[in-house]
């Protein structure tokens, strides 16, 4: 059986799954575009906003990634709840490879997050983001934000994987508040204190928030965007190869 | 070519858990063969190993002519496997979940369309079909379970305890499924159990396990002629030293072979029955010891259970007997 073929029909069904409760990607959703209103709203009137001239459009790309982080997270909590009722043994009896059953899942993360990118894009762009980079600015940040999903949904699959938890599997979730917020993402990072500047300077959610941004305030920065690709594929390889290893131990028969 | 077999396979977990001793099984195509064992026996671990899931510690395994180890996507399609517990998916409907599992062994179109109606329609589930499978009673996710193994037509199924926790009638019908499976399509079936009537009425051969090992095999007659008593149970009212004393009496009478207690009471395996009623009677009124109630059976599934592994075996539960040592 084909991996591609096997990968498209189980993201399908995991997709679906978020389909039919709408509610978690409702809360996807208005999460992010909660603080997006409320940081714009505290910080953005504050006078020149540490030299921003658009804090929304700074900000629009936060609320993606914290976006993005809630829908990946929930790839670990949904491999978890197939481990526990038994259902993952059952797609691991059929005739597809074993690592669609992981791929599926972290590609429909991906389709969602490039979804729930769409939706945050179009709210600021609504609300005078603007975007100097056009449609095709646009259409970038919204596949970065898929890509940043499924590279991201690594840490939740991994951790689901090893441990069939779906309490640690939520954690992968939580992980991803300490990279944001060490990163570039309230304020440009020269007015951070000098230990938080060099986290910020090291961690690559900094260079993802610096791609989108560029795209949206200055247009085509090729440099910021290269290295925004770059970021999200580093993520993407260390996260791809722990829920590899992961997968592995579980395939043995955990 | 055998449809099933295993060679010294074993399963350790850890340094101490010996799941499965280093069992041997050859299962000829066609056949129904019951895996008899109480919870935690090794069972449901051997199902696992023989169909890809788990990995053995050591020994061989086949299913269908390939190896578990070597060739488990050829495992895979050669046989379907209904596992212990029914993982379903509740958010998919019936139909929806059929779907998948045929897509995931390469079918698809008109073909995967008619096999997913074929096989709601005998499994008696063709008005719930488009119902989320979160609404499913446990009997009717057990049927649709046993459905999805089957949407590639294998030549083998798994059934690891395919009516545990099913009401009688549906448990008839899944009987009566497997039955058909196997007459009319020639389906071998391993088939594990805790239910002896289960096993007496569907396996053409038996294999008992218990700790890991494989204590006893053959067909049902075959096993239960291997006793070659008859099983006399007598009830002693009284005390324990009554029941002690009684048991030392009956050891010293002719034609028995064996004295085991039970729940208090004497199970006492003995040849040609019917005659010794009365002897066992009198033993116990000549000592004083005052009788309880009589029963006087031929062997069973039970009673062979019982010899080999010293337990009784019931669904869910396990009851130990003593050796009655005088």
């Amino acid at each position: 059986m084909n991996l591609l073929i096997s990968t498209f029909w189980l993201s399908r069904r995991a997709f679906m799954e978020s389909v039919r409760q709408p509610w978690l990607e409702i809360g996807n959703l208005f999460i992010p575009l909660f603080f997006f209103a409320v940081t714009v709203g505290a910080i953005g009137s504050l006078r020149d906003n540490f030299g921003v001239d658009n804090f929304i459009a700074f900000q629009m790309p936060v609320a993606v990634l914290q976006g993005v982080a809630g829908v990946a997270g929930s790839a670990g909590l949904g491999m978890t709840q197939d481990i526990q009722r038994g259902y993952f043994d059952k797609l691991r009896l059929t005739s597809a490879p074993p690592f669609a059953i992981v791929l599926g899942r972290m590609a429909s993360d991906g389709f969602r997050a490039l979804i729930l990118t769409l939706i945050v894009v179009v709210v600021g762009l609504l609300f005078g983001t603007g975007m100097e980079a056009g449609v095709f600015g646009a259409a970038f940040i919204v596949l970065l934000g898929g890509l940043f999903g499924l590279s991201y949904s690594g840490i939740g699959m991994a951790i689901a994987l090893r441990t069939g938890s779906p309490q640690a599997a939520q954690a992968g979730f939580l992980l991803f508040f300490p990279l944001l917020f060490l990163s570039e993402s309230f304020v440009p990072k020269e007015f951070y204190a000098g230990w938080l500047e060099f986290l910020a300077t090291i961690n690559p959610v900094t260079y993802v928030l610096q791609g989108m941004r560029a795209l949206t305030m200055d247009g085509w920065q090729w440099m910021a965007v290269t290295k925004s690709l770059i970021s999200v594929a580093g993520i993407g390889a260390l996260t791809m190869g722990l829920a590899t290893m992961a997968a592995r131990w579980r395939f043995k028969g955990a | 070519m055998p449809a099933i077999v295993a060679e010294r396979l074993m399963k350790h977990f850890g340094p101490d858990i010996r799941a499965v001793d280093g069992i041997d099984l050859s299962i000829p195509e066609g056949q129904v063969f019951g895996f008899l064992g109480q919870n935690g026996s090794g069972k449901s671990t051997t199902v696992r190993m023989l169909t890809t899931l788990l990995q053995p510690t050591s020994g061989h395994g086949q299913v269908g002519g390939f190896d578990v180890l070597r060739q488990p996507g050829k495992v895979r399609q050669a046989c379907g496997v209904a596992l212990q517990e029914a993982g379903l998916d509740e958010l998919q409907t019936g139909r929806e979940l059929l779907a998948l599992q045929g897509r995931l062994f390469g079918m698809g179109g008109d073909h995967l369309k008619a096999r997913v109606n074929e096989l709601l329609r005998i499994v008696d589930l063709e008005d719930a079909a488009d119902r989320r499978l979160g609404g499913y009673s446990g009997g009717m996710q057990r049927r649709l379970d046993l459905a999805a193994a089957l949407i590639h037509s294998p030549r083998i199924l798994f059934l690891d305890e395919p009516t545990t926790g099913l009401d009688p009638i549906s448990r008839e019908s899944v009987w009566r499924y497997v039955q058909q499976l196997n007459k009319e399509r020639g389906v071998t079936i391993f088939l594990t159990t805790q239910y002896l009537e289960e096993a007496d009425r569907l396996a053409d051969d038996v294999a008992i396990i218990d700790s890991g090992k494989i204590v006893a095999q053959g067909s049902p007659a075959e096993l239960k002629a291997s006793i070659g008593t008859d099983v006399l149970t007598i009830g002693v009212e009284g005390s324990a030293e009554a029941t002690m004393s009684a048991a030392a009496l009956f050891r010293q009478m002719e034609g028995v072979e064996r004295v085991q207690e039970v729940d208090g009471a004497l199970v006492v395996y003995v040849k040609d029955g019917a005659r010794a009623v009365p002897r066992a009677v009198r033993l116990l009124d000549d000592a004083g010891i005052t009788t309880g109630a009589i029963t006087l059976a031929h062997p069973t599934l039970n009673d062979v259970f019982l010899r080999k592994t010293g337990h009784h075996l019931e669904a869910g539960a396990t009851v130990p007997a003593a050796e009655v040592r005088t």
